[in-house]
């Protein structure tokens, strides 16, 4: 069973690390989730993305969900939001595709021009 | 929409975007009573009578940003109850917020699975950072009762400033729901 023990050890161990970085959170990644987003598979884009940063240890970046943004013939869809850039709009999502872009993208600031279905605010 | 755990994060996007601060979730499997019962209770800024009228209707949405008025989600659960033998009922209150039941037949053919509840629980709680979830699972069959319940919000004061995207809290919180999910027998309802 999961206890709150293990949530003070969880703790403690990430206030140690955020002494060491800072907590500042380099990029926030915003999931489409509006009622055909979910048709189209945004939960599982969703699921993939919080896989992949807990598989690679991403400790500077957000995920969070968001309704409907009226791109519904390219969901699922997610924004890449970065400090100081514009914020990069991928379209059609799926887990291999969040894989990639993570890669790509999160660790490595490349952006994956062939998701991409719009830029900017 | 394949299943209905799908439908329960349409539902909670609704709320999320009603402003609630608190989504109340409780899901039961009544073997004795033939029952699968999902109850969605929010505190956000509810629905007048003409609203909440228009909210089941197809050709409604309350999306502003949207050309098209149309919205499918509430109109596509209630008839994918009631063609399981089931009910369909929202009431609501302007100010105080909404509350969904949805009744499905146990073992009615044309009902869908309950699905991949755990990814639907853990995407909705960590990427609404900002709302509480009170989950409460509950299984019944021939008089026993087994129950699970989640907190969001005694998590949370657990990890201060630590946000729930931190990788540790990710597994934290899935484990925990497996576990929940696994002992009230939820995984292939």
């Amino acid at each position: 069973m999961k206890t709150l023990t293990d949530l003070k050890k969880i703790r403690e161990k990430a206030q140690e690390e955020m002494k060491l970085r800072g907590g500042n959170v380099r990029m926030k990644i915003v999931v489409g989730m509006g009622t055909s987003g979910i048709a189209m598979g945004a939960r599982e884009v969703m699921k993939t993305f919080l896989e992949e940063i807990s598989a690679r240890n991403l400790t500077d970046v957000l995920v969070t969900q968001t309704g409907e943004k009226g791109l519904s013939s390219m969901e699922p869809v997610v924004d890449l939001i970065e400090e100081g850039k514009p914020k990069i709009t991928y379209g059609n999502m799926t887990p291999e595709r969040v894989k990639k872009i993570v890669v790509e993208h999160i660790v490595n600031g490349r952006i994956v021009s062939d998701y991409v279905v719009a830029t900017g605010n | 929409m394949q299943d209905i755990s799908l439908h329960l994060l349409d539902i909670i996007e609704n709320s999320v975007r009603a402003e609630a601060k608190l989504v109340k979730i409780r899901i039961i499997n009544d073997a004795s009573e033939n029952l699968l019962r999902l109850i969605i209770e929010d505190d956000g800024i509810g629905m007048d009578a003409a609203t909440l009228d228009e909210a089941q209707n197809p050709f409604y949405t309350s999306k502003v940003e949207r050309v098209k008025k149309v919205g499918l989600g509430i109109p596509l659960f209630k008839q994918n109850a009631e063609l399981s033998g089931g009910e369909f009922n929202i009431t609501s209150e302007p100010g105080y917020g909404t509350v969904l039941r949805a009744d499905f037949e146990l073992d009615h053919i044309d009902r869908m699975p309950l699905g991949n509840l755990k990814d639907t629980l853990l995407g909705s709680i960590i990427g609404h950072q900002e709302v509480d979830y009170a989950i409460n699972l509950i299984f019944r069959e021939r008089g026993m009762e087994q129950t699970f319940h989640f907190d969001a919000a005694a998590i949370k004061e657990e990890l201060g400033e630590i946000p729930l995207t931190y990788p540790d809290v990710i597994e934290y919180i899935e484990q925990s729901l497996i576990e929940g999910i696994q002992n009230t027998n939820m995984e292939d309802v």
